[in-house]
């Protein structure tokens, strides 16, 4: 596969911690502030006990592949010149599973349960408006 | 009350269908359902109206429609759950006398000329992506086609169920689908096409994932009585069910692996006081072939991981020991949402079925699924009364 492209996505107000955060090369996660549950960033409410004032909280960034597809047909438009990439469920170390692009990755040998770890790419220019940076994750090389 | 009864199906030209909205082809749908029964527009006094994607039919229908003073009306949106939980609701609004002769109507457009069927699902002229959302579309699991295939591979990986075993399902379908005048794909299949279709989103190949139709589908149900007296034979609902379970990202997730059928299948099953021995049709949900496969599993018809050997064996096909999609379904039929395995389940209880019809037909079994295997719908149906013994 060549070199994967990301079209651009710009901050709102509600993501500028997690894309501030990625700017640093840090992944931020949803912790509930009660039972201390660690969740997906989209996440609202804790499934446990309800809460619905999650906090951000950093992640390690380590984690293992729970699925993958390679992506042939274009879903949506600003996906065009992706195509084929490799889109993956990851399960972080803390327990988040987060749907995310692999990169540096041969789809070959891919395995549910293989480690994986967050990489920080660039989004495309688009226009004026330079894109975040974003999460990403790359299979890690098994130990020799 | 002896319980309540589907009395009449109507179904429009389907499939590419231009220059005609949702809400003409709904009010088409309703007409022929009604006209199907026997009874007329005026014995209406219950509408459900579901939209699919183009979402241009609603309740202004009732108005198309010139229906008198009605005792029930509602827009229902479960997704692909919708046609039961449509039923479900006309059933218990009949049980309650809350209303006498529901109309439940699909109607959808999202096909327009000179497009790919694909574009219908999310092809359209982007917006720029913001926020996390933004992310997420940027991450690319970005359509249907994308998160049924993560949830597949899931299976593959667990389980060691292969591409394969799925076009086994693909083909099995197509081979019903001969036999279909409605069908918009008849040509037999075999799994080295399926192998040989392109790849959509790896492991899903082309011939993996369903068609995209325009088309209008409505039944008209009533009290399982009244229904014995009216024009077409009875198709009685023994039974339904419903789960709702929406996606958990984090470990232990079942997500892709077992879905809400596992719940609303007993559910119904249990109501009919049937289990997956006695059922001799099943119509399921197959917006792509993995979630018959797994719809199978959820079900009991086979222990859960097997439900590759178990669709690749055969018995799927005309001929085999579990009729199912005996239409051809979404894979090769047409694509109505809930509406096509309800459809065609009325066919094969009616005995309609002409060169696909089904050896027997006592216990019918019709799910919809919904979202990425996250909303689950069941009906159990017979053409005999509720809660008759079937003999075996």
């Amino acid at each position: 596969m060549t070199a994967p492209v990301f079209p651009a996505v710009e901050r709102d107000e509600a993501s500028e911690p997690f894309f501030a955060a990625a700017a640093r090369g840090e992944l931020l996660v949803r912790r509930c502030p009660r039972d201390g549950a660690m969740l997906e960033p989209q996440a609202r409410t804790c499934p446990d006990c309800g809460c619905g004032e999650l906090h951000w909280s950093a992640a390690s960034g380590q984690g293992t592949l729970v699925g993958w597809a390679v992506v042939h047909q274009v879903p949506v438009p600003t996906l065009a010149a992706a195509v084929p990439y490799l889109t993956a469920v990851v399960e972080l170390a803390e327990g988040p599973w987060l749907m995310v692009r692999l990169v540096d990755t041969d789809e070959r040998g891919l395995r549910a349960g293989l480690p994986v770890a967050a990489r920080f790419v660039p989004s495309a220019s688009d226009g004026d408006a330079t894109g975040e940076i974003l999460v990403a994750f790359a299979a890690q090389e098994a130990p020799a | 009350m002896t319980g309540a009864a589907i009395a009449g199906l109507g179904i429009t030209e389907l499939g590419k269908v231009y220059g005609r909205t949702a809400t003409s082809l709904a009010a088409e749908a309703v007409r022929l359902a009604v006209a199907d029964s026997g009874l007329s527009l005026r014995d209406v006094d219950g509408l459900l109206v579901s939209h699919g994607m183009s979402q241009d039919v609603g309740l202004s229908l009732a108005s198309v429609l010139a229906l008198g003073e009605l005792n029930l009306l509602a827009e229902v949106s479960a997704f692909g759950a919708t046609a039961g939980a449509m039923v479900a609701q006309a059933v218990q609004a009949v049980a309650a006398g809350a209303a006498t002769t529901v109309a439940c109507v699909f109607a959808d457009t999202p096909l327009k000329p000179r497009e790919r069927s694909g574009a219908a699902w999310g092809g359209r002229p982007g917006r720029s992506l913001r926020g996390l959302s933004g992310w997420s579309v940027a991450s690319g699991a970005a359509s249907p086609n994308i998160l049924y295939a993560l949830c597949a591979r899931r299976h593959m990986e667990r389980y060691g169920t292969t591409s394969e075993q799925l076009g086994a399902i693909a083909v099995a379908q197509r081979a019903w689908a001969a036999g279909n005048p409605r069908a918009a794909m008849r040509q037999p299949l075999t799994v080295a096409e399926h192998q040989a279709s392109r790849w959509i989103a790896e492991p899903l190949h082309l011939l993996d994932c369903c068609l995209v139709s325009n088309g209008a589908v409505a039944v008209v149900v009533t009290a399982a009585d009244r229904a014995a007296g009216l024009r077409r034979p009875p198709v009685h609902v023994w039974g339904y069910g419903q789960a709702h379970e929406p996606r958990q990202m984090r470990a232990g997730s079942n997500w892709g692996l077992v879905t809400p059928a596992a719940h609303s299948g007993p559910q119904a099953m249990r109501m009919a006081r049937v289990g997956p021995d006695d059922v001799d049709v099943c119509e399921l949900y197959d917006c792509y072939t993995y979630t018959v496969l797994v719809t199978l599993e959820d079900y009991g018809f086979c222990p859960k991981g097997e439900g590759g050997p178990f669709a690749a064996d055969g018995r799927l096909a005309p001929g085999g020991k579990l009729a199912c999609n005996t239409g051809g379904g979404q894979l090769s039929a047409y694509y109505m949402w809930g509406m096509t395995p309800l459809s065609e389940a009325v066919i094969q209880v009616r005995g309609d079925g002409g060169d696909r019809q089904a050896p027997r037909n006592d216990v019918i079994l019709v799910s919809g699924n919904g979202g990425i295997l996250e909303h689950h719908a069941t009906l159990v149906l017979s053409p005999h009364p509720a809660h008759r013994s079937v003999t075996g």
